[in-house]
């Protein structure tokens, strides 16, 4: 058995009076593409911001290759390796396509106290730029400020942001949102051929893309964890069915 | 684009004519009020930095105006009082006290940004126009209790700081000089938001909570850059300082913040130059509405209303990009 | 400790006032989240107009409906005519606006008013001291403010707590979709609440009127203790506004009255004095940065 990449253990969370995580575990192993589904509400976005750091746990504990990283701001664990995309896009609207990208690359080392030479000429850049632009086919717009973008293309950017930094655990949240069959299509793929190179948490409403793509997958209801497994399995769990699968008919 | 230089080269090419023009018509007041403007101009484009690139709502950037005019103002004093500290009667001899003063005051005017600007940055959004505003205005009070400089009344220079090869006490020179601050501080600036500083802080301004999780230590990067821009207004207090050779605790006053505002806003955020431009405007519509009216604040509030609700996005822009983008 | 009771009611006094500046403030910044610099001229709106009423018709009754109802009705004006349009924009825009507000309010009084400061007397029936502690004595108007301020405290108590308004007001202010998922007529409300602040910064200018000078500017420096008090106290909370006033008004009081005799002890009597008069200045600006140091969103923070 692979081991764990990312531990989760009794993982609380509240607003106010709403259990938004409730008592959640959840273990990612090294390599593989682990999906998170549940019904709307079921504190999937509520889990990965306080994996990403965004927001903090009450109780409970986070592990990151061995790492207790439950209390530690989001901007140290992007420098341990995790990177995520946001459901609602979080891109540097005012920024070019290409100054995105760029930002991304440059972000994650630090030390970049420089305040006289041109960003685009900072040390190994120029090619990995190239090469993201290309390989998320936004090379034509690399000028263009993010805002004018396409919805689908700002999808692509926000997902790409995520990508390019070349992390340890990349957390998806809902990336096929709004994209349109193409899309889907197109991301599906990306995310096929990163498989094995690099974990990911995968959070997602398209049972294909989950069934086709998923090792294991968890369920969340009402904040707390119901069911893992691999997706026969999943797809056999009668809880499961009655709780979640069973509503899409 | 083309049009943007044509602009900037217009504009230097007069702002270098200006003083022949002045002695033309034999009108000095009008090189004083120049240089008041490239003054201002330099520390609204300094604002410019932190709400223009770093989405920081200061609202109390007077106070390093203000501490880099004191500064200056007080190092003056004691540099020109016989037998103080020996090594400090040898600058102030060899008559290049500016080459102390105006780093020195430039200095001061970091140093309480970044002390400031570390308990600011604590916080975000309406707290941190607040308190921006809350600590200038106990600047504002500390100048006024400092009975030992002036108090209330404020504190006479008495003279210029001396440079090498220009004298400052000619009114030319000085206005040359600022000029020269001016444009060093605007080069500089083009070259700091468009390097990988820049594009961080540009970043951390957008969409804060994407930089962090890309790995950026967003508040370092904030306090950075509060820093640099508390310095250069400390240099444009420095120079108002020896412009009226008068510091008073109404350069700390609040409403001066709010007019450094007003002029970003009137020449564009995020344009640098503009600001100057909104500087030049604001400073101009002062002097020609005093002509007409003591109460020449009365048109400037609902002008600015208006401008607020219509001209979202400056003069500046308005004027020089004409029609839309590729129209 | 006669001196010390006295700085204290002083010191109170001043944090009731704070009080009815800030309460209607941190509502408007909560609820609309729009940053209004403009609160201080509603003060000095209601100063004018009461001192000018009660200066030529005699009656301080009249002055008070009088301020009242100018600052209410200033508030209502402003909020329809400028804020509203700027709930949804950046907060810079809003800083601006109201920027010029404050520069048209300011030079409009110094048109109508003049420059030179109004001067307004104590009403006949609340002039005069009483000996509150044997060898104490106290001014009758400064207790009257006193109880007022606090009665307005004890009366928005009722109100967010015991009324359906009040409520929906408070909920709003610690919850913004929460409003809107009542199926209140925002528009209404958000009037109402601008209105109402106003109108208490309205009182709070009147009731200042005769202790300090009515002059053109007065709201401003007015305005920055009340964002110091609402920093202090967390924004949108009316309880924590109501403390941080309280902690505002004893802490500048008291130390302005207190800190030349400490320093005295240890330092020669010029210096001490000099340097008290600074620290005094500073002291509630030092006060909130400790206040930030420990907790960045003040003392009763709303939860977004
Ligand atoms: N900041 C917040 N304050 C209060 N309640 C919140 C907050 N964030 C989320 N919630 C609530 O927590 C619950 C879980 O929300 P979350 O966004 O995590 O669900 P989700 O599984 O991602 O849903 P979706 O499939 O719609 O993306 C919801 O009821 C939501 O309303
Ligand atoms: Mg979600």
């Amino acid at each position: 058995m692979a081991e764990a990449l990312l531990d989760v253990t009794g993982l609380n969370k509240s607003f106010g009076a709403l259990l938004a995580t409730n008592d959640l575990s959840l273990s990612v192993r090294q390599g593989e593409v682990h999906a998170l589904i549940g019904p709307n509400g079921a504190g999937k976005t509520t889990l990965v911001n306080q994996l990403s750091g965004d927001l903090i746990a009450d109780s409970g504990r986070v592990v990151f290759r061995g790492q207790d990283i439950t209390r530690l701001p989001a901007h140290h664990r992007a420098r341990l390796g995790i990177a995520r995309s946001f459901q609602i896009t979080h891109i540097f609207e005012n920024l070019t396509v290409a100054e995105n990208l760029g930002l991304a690359l440059l972000a994650g080392h630090g030390g970049n106290f420089h305040f006289f030479r041109h960003w685009r000429r900072a040390p190994r850049l120029t090619e990995r730029l190239e090469e993201a632009l290309t390989r998320f086919d936004l090379l034509q717009h690399r000028d263009q400020p993010a805002a004018s973008l396409s919805h689908g293309e700002k999808r692509q950017l926000e997902v790409g942001m995520a990508l390019v930094v070349d992390p340890q655990l990349l957390i998806l949240d809902e990336p096929m949102a709004g994209l349109g069959p193409g899309g889907t299509v197109e991301l599906t793929r990306i995310i096929r051929r990163l498989k094995g190179q690099l974990t990911i948490l995968l959070v997602e409403h398209d049972m294909d893309v989950v069934f086709s793509l998923a090792d294991r997958i968890t369920v969340l209801v009402y904040g707390h964890d119901i069911a893992t497994g691999t997706p026969a399995e999943i797809r056999g769990n009668a809880l499961v069915r009655q709780a979640y699968l069973g509503e899409e008919g | 684009m083309t049009r943007k230089q044509l602009f900037l080269l217009l504009a230097a090419v007069l702002l270098s004519l200006l003083p022949a023009a002045a002695h033309l018509f034999g009108n000095p007041y009008l090189l004083s009020l120049a240089s008041r403007i490239l003054i201002y101009g330099l520390a609204a484009a300094s604002l410019d930095l932190l709400l223009g690139y770093g989405a920081m709502i200061s609202l109390g950037h007077a106070a390093y105006v203000g501490i880099g005019a004191y500064a200056a103002g007080i190092l003056h004093l004691h540099l020109g009082a016989p037998g103080l500290a020996p090594a400090l009667a040898l600058v102030a001899d060899s008559e290049v006290s500016g080459l102390v003063i105006l780093p020195l005051a430039v200095l001061a005017a970091s140093l309480a940004a970044l002390v400031i600007g570390a308990l600011c940055l604590r916080t975000t959004g309406m707290h941190f126009i607040m308190i921006t505003l809350a600590f200038a205005q106990m600047l504002y009070y500390f100048f006024i209790s400092l009975e030992a400089y002036g108090g209330d009344d404020g504190l006479s220079l008495l003279g210029r700081s001396k440079l090498p090869l220009v004298n400052l006490d000619n009114d030319t020179h000085f206005y040359y000089f600022c000029l020269f601050c001016l444009i060093a501080f605007l080069l500089l600036a083009s070259r700091l938001v468009h390097s990988r500083f820049g594009l961080i802080l540009r970043g951390t301004g957008d969409n804060e909570r994407r930089a962090r999780g890309l790995g950026v230590n967003t508040g370092r990067y904030r306090l950075a850059l509060f820093t640099i821009a508390g310095g250069s207004a400390g240099l444009a207090g420095a120079l108002l300082a020896n412009h009226s050779e008068f510091v008073s605790p109404g350069l700390l006053n609040w409403t001066l913040s709010g007019e450094l505002m007003v002029m970003v806003l009137l020449g564009g955020i995020g344009t640098l130059f503009g600001p100057v431009f909104g500087a030049a405007v604001y400073l101009l519509l002062e002097e020609g509405l005093n002509m007409y009216t003591e109460h020449w604040m009365a048109y400037m509030g609902p002008l600015l209303v208006l401008a607020v609700l219509f001209a979202r996005n400056g003069l500046l822009p308005l004027l020089i990009s004409g029609r839309k983008r590729h129209g | 400790m006669l001196l010390f009771c006295e700085q204290l009611l002083n010191g109170l006094q001043l944090g009731v006032t704070l009080f009815l500046m800030s309460a209607g403030l941190t509502l408007v910044f909560g609820i609309m989240q729009v940053i209004n610099l403009a609160h201080g001229s509603f003060y000095m709106i209601g100063a004018y107009v009461g001192a000018t009423v009660a200066l030529h018709s005699g009656s301080f009754l009249l002055a008070i409906f009088a301020a009242l109802g100018a600052s209410w009705l200033a508030g209502c004006l402003a909020e329809a005519l400028i804020l509203r349009h700027l709930y949804r924009r950046r907060h810079l825009d809003q800083v601006l606006a109201t920027f010029g507000v404050i520069l048209f309010c300011n030079e409009m009084t110094r048109i109508i008013w003049g420059r030179q400061p109004l001067f307004m007397d104590i009403p006949a029936a609340l002039s005069g001291s009483v000996q509150i502690l044997p060898g104490l004595p106290y001014p009758i108007y400064r207790l009257a403010v006193l109880a007022v301020g606090l009665a307005v405290a004890v009366l928005l108590w009722l109100i967010f707590t015991r009324t359906r308004i009040g409520m929906q007001v408070r909920a709003g202010a610690v919850n913004r979709e929460m409003v809107a998922a009542l199926g209140v007529n925002i528009t209404l409300l958000y009037t109402l609440v601008f209105g109402c602040g106003a109108m208490l910064a309205g009182l709070a200018g009147l009731m200042a009127g005769p202790i300090l000078a009515v002059e053109p500017g007065m709201g401003e420096s007015i305005l920055i203790l009340t964002f110091v008090v609402i920093v202090i106290g967390g924004i949108g909370s009316v309880r924590g506004a109501f403390i941080g006033a309280v902690l505002v008004g004893l802490v500048d009081t008291l130390g302005r009255a207190f800190l030349p005799l400490l320093l005295r002890l240890l330092l020669s009597p010029a210096t001490a004095d000099s340097v008290a008069a600074s620290l005094a200045s500073m002291a509630i600006y030092i006060f909130m940065a400790l206040v930030l140091v420990i907790k960045p969103k003040g003392l009763f923070p709303a939860h977004h």
